[in-house]
């Protein structure tokens, strides 16, 4: 009796929700069709394809240096090139993100391989920060996006690195350990084992593992871009302060690629140079592709308080700098 | 996942990519054209990848794993997030969506859904005005017929206060976006990376019934001037005569001048 009574009741909780989405489905059948025309998801299919293959070259470009790093590069090499201290080795970090070139697709995978060779997680992500923010193709995109304001991408730059060097003595002072799940796979070369073989293992591992994030972080992007039209933007260009933090919340759900977010952001034209500014650093560091990568690769419990804190930051940041240079 | 289900990814994945990057032009439809030796190389090293991955790791079946070959992984002190030593991330079984999507089913490039969502929206002024007066726009060439982008003609039809567009009769090249009440627009996206930032351009046209919407077509007449030209009111229009229907470019993010 009573294991009939709790496989009635296991099959009452699994059975609600089938009934209640089959109800639902009934009684807005039509409409949900009509809503989801069929243009709609082929739009909605082309945008997620073209932000997963955009992806693709970037991710494995961050994969390969990064599994280089584990195989192939000592760990001495990093204790000697960064200041022992962290505090000083976060702003070498972030400025050392201008050698990378790509998206922030390659930046993840990258700072992850850093930490397992014993790199101070603050200085790591300053790193995964600047990166994409501040590399040169990303520079002379902004350039060529804005070529009537170079002072745009000096802006851009400064309030970039400013913003991941806050971010790094911020995880110095307020950050704990058991936020970060910190990346666990090969941990670097293992005397008597084969050079090449574990760079390709740790290819193979980094790059199946983040490109299943990169999917869900892009059928996320999708689903905003197709549902909320580019012309949204400009609704709010009307009350500057208004502009700064709604451009910086629709980088997050907007922005895809940091070379694209200039081009973007030039497009806008009705708002203040700030805002646009803001809307440049917000996008390479906090977007759902990023916070998919984020916490695949970190867990979820530090990617969302880092990319919160990390917003905040980008968003003062830009309103300070477009103060100061704009 | 299993190894051997991730060399069978690995393989797909790159020749996904080169599918749609060496072998078609496919790849235009999602991302831009200097894309495309990131495109092919990825495919290669995937395609590189998997095959060593299939020499040693055996496929179709996994081989048997002797001792030293596991130890020598480091995977050994790993297991932390959801996979043993032979399997890879479960997550990776997404990635099979985008994989087989581009080798069998490449989604449509963007057309008159999206450009109907958007306004029309000329591109800023190309220099600040004021210091060099009537050069900004350079006259156009004195020929019967000019053929234009929708980028150039929209851009002198909302700020170009010199009037340039007068008395010309221009061409232009793009797809139909179908507008209300029955009017139309002749359309091109613009994309800067990749499919996600597409931006419209969009041409008013009068004076034709609309043809089929995501037809491309080459429209031929006049300007057709709306609203204050030089401020926002403006918007970029063309009193047609003639329409006809043109095959679709490769690059249909690339808003060219179009020789018939």
């Amino acid at each position: 009796m009573r294991t009939a009574a709790r496989i009635t009741s296991h099959a009452l909780i699994a059975g609600a929700p089938v009934v209640l989405l089959g109800g639902l489905a009934l009684a807005f059948g039509p409409e949900i069709t009509a809503a989801l025309d069929d243009r709609a998801v082929a739009a909605w299919r082309t945008v997620f394809t073209a932000i997963v293959i955009q992806g693709v070259p970037f991710l494995l470009l961050g994969t390969v240096v990064s599994a280089a790093i584990s195989a192939f590069v000592p760990a001495w090499v990093f204790t000697r090139v960064l200041p022992r201290s962290p505090a000083l080795a976060v702003p070498v970090a972030g400025a050392a993100g201008a050698v990378l070139p790509g998206c922030e697709c390659a930046s993840v995978p990258v700072a992850s391989s850093l930490m397992r060779r014993g790199v101070a997680p603050a200085a790591a992500l300053a790193f995964l920060l600047s990166a994409p923010a501040i590399n040169p193709i990303v520079l002379v995109a902004t350039y060529v996006a804005f070529p009537n304001s170079p002072w745009m991408v000096v802006a851009r730059l400064v309030a970039s690195l400013l913003t991941s060097v806050v971010m790094g003595w911020l995880w110095i002072r307020a950050g704990r350990e058991e936020w970060l799940r910190l990346p666990k796979g090969p941990a670097g070369h293992t005397p008597g084992a084969s050079r090449a073989e574990e760079f390709r293992l740790s290819l193979q591992h980094d790059f199946l593992h983040a490109g299943g994030f990169l999917v869900v972080g892009a059928a996320a992007a999708a689903t905003f871009n197709v549902a909320v039209p580019h012309s949204v933007l400009r609704l709010f260009s009307d009350s500057p302060w208004l502009a700064l933090p709604m451009l910086g919340v629709l980088a997050v759900v907007l922005a895809v690629c940091s070379e694209a977010d200039a081009f973007v952001a030039a497009s806008l034209s009705g708002f203040s140079p700030t805002a646009r500014l803001a809307f440049m650093v917000v996008g390479p560091m906090v977007d759902l592709k990023l916070i998919a990568l984020q916490s695949g690769t970190f867990g979820r419990a530090f990617a969302v308080r880092f990319s919160s804190a990390t917003w905040v930051v980008a968003v003062v940041c830009s309103g300070l700098v477009g103060w100061w240079l704009l | 996942m299993k190894r051997n289900i991730q060399v069978l990814l690995l393989l797909f994945l790159g020749v996904g990519l080169l599918h749609i990057s060496l072998l078609t032009d496919l790849y235009l439809r999602y991302v831009r054209p200097g894309l495309r030796p990131a495109l092919i190389a990825s495919g290669v090293l995937l395609i590189v990848l998997g095959a060593v991955s299939a020499a040693r790791d055996g496929f179709p079946f996994n081989r048997p794993r002797t001792d030293g070959d596991g130890h020598g992984h480091g995977h050994g002190d790993g297991d932390g997030h959801g996979h043993g030593h032979a399997g890879g991330p479960k997550v990776a079984w997404l990635l099979y969506v985008p994989a087989l999507t581009i080798l069998f089913l490449a989604p449509p490039a963007l057309g008159s859904y999206t450009a109907s969502r958007d306004e029309a929206k000329a591109p800023r002024a190309p220099s600040s005005p004021g210091d060099s007066g009537d050069s900004l726009f350079p006259a156009l060439p004195d020929t019967r017929v000019v053929p234009m982008t929708l980028n150039d003609f929209s851009a002198r039809a909302v700020w170009d206060t010199d009037g340039t567009l007068e008395g010309h009769i221009v061409r232009l090249t793009g797809f139909v976006t179908p507008g209300r009440h029955g009017t139309w627009y002749v359309s091109r996206l613009v994309i800067s990376c990749c499919a996600a930032d597409a931006q419209v351009r969009k041409v008013r046209v009068h004076g034709a019934p609309a043809p089929p919407a995501d037809a491309w077509v080459t429209v031929t007449g006049t300007w057709h001037p709306t609203g204050k030209v030089g401020t926002d009111g403006a918007s970029p229009a063309l009193d047609t005569t003639a329409v006809r229907r043109v095959p679709a470019p490769k690059d249909p993010y690339h808003d060219v001048v179009v020789r018939p």
